[in-house]
């Protein structure tokens, strides 16, 4: 829908189905200005969302920053070839062998992530650079089809949950809320569930999968980039039966927002708020239900080439952005108050994205795998401890 | 609003339940009034207030409504630290979900606030026809645990306000008033009666 078409007449075209798409959603807003009220409409990915005029403003801005982007990547592959991003592996291969036009490339993928990749590249760029396709290829290609076959009536806790979770994923969504989507959405989570039992189904994973549906248009490839993202982009211990890693994430990012946000860290431990309270969310689901659509997806793009560090990233630039009103709450209320109004509105994703990575200090990978080493040993002592106490509660309840 | 002898108390209440009995349904009665037939699944927990007047106090009610699956209950002490009230949801139509509901009575007792009101809800009561759980059963089990019991329906929005109204009544209010600004502890006389007029 973004891409300039192949040629003028088409392009012209497309800028003025846009520019029809835009008059249809500026006409409410200029009514709403006169009433200084919200208006709802629809985002690009078929999400109703409530704005403002500013807000509607916004997402028009976001709309042209991404045909401009657009423009870049068609004109990159005319320049260097289709698959031009995926000669960009100077890590991978030995420093002597390293070219200087796979340092280039490497440059300019990294830049131009971070500005977004237009959504009709999205799908294949993913795929590439998440390593999705290299695990879709140890497999026969038959795989996805033989593993939703074998398994589409078996009733499992992890398919009853599935069931359930359905119509209560993006409930009201234009697509993901039809029978169509049902189905679709069922069958990646209840196939994954079958190939990870550590994990099985978690929740939160119904509305990782949903966005990678609508992202990847194929319920196959939605599935290798839900497996590669649980397998390999994440953390492995995030979804598993007791969530360990979701609380060793938390302990993590605490001491992160300590030494990056002192301030803010200093005063929401003084009003006794714990950041879990908002982060847990925010991590499980990858943001899917916090931030508008758009903005998760400019996320994910970076998230899926560099791996789950972005997550902390953008979290403590959550923060970040609204350090002045944080420091004069109060109570719980407050704080949330403070973050949701901030998270429901940036439709902005450069407003966020540029916090995170160039205002804070960036965080590794690497960095994060050694804090979350430090904290696995006291996370498991203290979930052993608690299945313990309650055993034996249980078990004592039962006696009576 | 009278301003001489009103009380304005916080409380930070949890709701805890098996997965898709109604918890956020319960909320989204009671906060704003709305049912939605298909409610978004919650993950981790969401934060509701709402205020409501009895006596001569108000109650702000900070809610926490958790997600329900069973491995999201190690995150579950975050949610009930503090908690001043704890509603525990069933499904009416659902033993297991009754089960699961002890054992989360038997988890607060052990581990939440001891001056913790507790409330058994069942919910669903309009679906009669599916019922499952008899609501004397219940009845006799909040009795001997010491929680009050209500049946409720979010969709038809029957004692879903009593239930939040019950709790705000039984909350042993002044230990629970975090707000340090001029507050008088009525209920202790002799020592500072004299200098402490700011509520007067």
């Amino acid at each position: 829908m973004y891409g300039g078409g192949s040629g003028t007449h088409q392009s012209k075209r497309e800028m003025s189905l846009e520019y029809q798409a835009q008059i249809s959603i500026l006409r409410p807003s200029i009514r709403a200005r006169r009433a200084n009220m919200t208006v709802k409409f629809q985002d690009v990915h078929g999400f109703t969302v409530e704005g403002n005029v500013d807000d509607v403003n916004v997402l028009n801005e976001v709309r042209e920053k991404l045909r401009q982007q657009c423009r870049v990547w068609w004109a990159l592959e005319a320049n260097k070839g289709v698959n031009w991003y995926l000669e960009t592996h100077v890590s991978s291969t030995l420093k002597s062998s390293l070219k200087f036009s796979a340092l280039v490339n490497a440059i300019t993928l990294k830049r131009l992530i971070k500005k977004g990749i237009p959504l009709n590249f999205r799908p294949k760029v993913w795929f590439s650079l998440s390593g999705a396709a290299k695990k879709k290829s140890t497999v026969p290609d038959s795989y996805y089809n033989d593993m939703t076959s074998a398994v589409f009536d078996m009733v499992t806790p992890a398919t009853k949950q599935i069931d359930q979770d359905l119509p209560r994923t993006f409930p009201g969504h234009p697509w993901l809320d039809t029978s169509d989507g049902h189905s679709a959405l069922r069958r990646v989570l209840v196939a994954y569930s079958f190939r990870d039992s550590d994990v099985g189904y978690c929740q939160g994973l119904n509305y990782v999968a949903a966005l990678l549906l609508l992202v990847m248009k194929t319920e196959e490839d939605a599935f290798w980039m839900l497996a590669v993202l649980l397998e390999n982009v994440l953390f492995n211990d995030c979804y598993t039966y007791n969530l360990s890693g979701c609380h060793v994430d938390q302990r993590v990012f605490r001491d992160l927002l300590a030494k990056k946000c002192p301030r803010i860290a200093t005063h929401l431990e003084g009003i006794d708020f714990d950041v879990s309270l908002v982060c847990t969310e925010w991590f499980l689901c990858l943001f899917s239900k916090s931030l508008p659509s758009e903005t998760t997806l400019r996320v994910w793009d970076i998230l899926f080439y560099e791996g789950a560090n972005v997550l902390f990233n953008v979290a403590l630039a959550i923060f970040k952005m609204n350090e002045e009103e944080l420091l004069v709450t109060h109570q719980v209320g407050d704080v949330i108050n403070v973050i949701q109004k901030t998270t429901h509105h940036l439709f902005d994703p450069d407003e966020l994205l540029t916090v995170a990575f160039d205002k804070i200090g960036f965080t590794t990978t690497t960095t994060i795998s050694k804090q979350r080493k430090k904290q696995e040993p006291a996370v498991m002592a203290e979930l052993d401890q608690r299945l313990r106490r309650l055993n034996s509660l249980h078990e004592n309840g039962d006696e009576n | 609003m009278a301003s001489s002898g009103n009380k304005n108390i916080n409380a930070k209440l949890v709701l805890l339940g098996d997965v898709a009995t109604g918890k956020s349904s319960l909320v989204l009665r009671f906060v704003k009034g709305q049912f939605v037939e298909f409610q978004e699944s919650t993950i981790g927990a969401a934060f509701f207030s709402q205020t409501v007047a009895v006596n001569d106090a108000t109650v702000k009610f900070e809610i926490w409504d958790t997600a329900g699956q069973e491995r999201y209950h190690s995150l579950a002490p975050m949610y009930y630290r503090g908690a001043a009230a704890a509603i525990i949801v069933y499904d009416i139509t659902n033993q297991a979900s009754f089960d699961r509901a002890k054992k989360w009575v038997q988890e607060l007792q052990a581990q939440g606030n001891p001056n913790m009101v507790m409330a058994l809800a069942g919910n669903k009561s309009d679906l009669l026809d599916a019922r499952k759980v008899a609501a004397e059963e219940a009845q006799t089990y909040a009795q001997e645990n010491g929680l009050f019991f209500m049946e409720t329906s979010a969709k038809t929005a029957t004692n879903v306000n009593d239930v939040f109204y019950e709790i705000a009544k039984r909350l042993p209010r002044l230990q629970q008033a975090p707000n340090p600004s001029g507050m008088v502890l009525v209920d202790r006389p002799a020592d500072r009666a004299t200098g402490a007029s700011c509520c007067s």
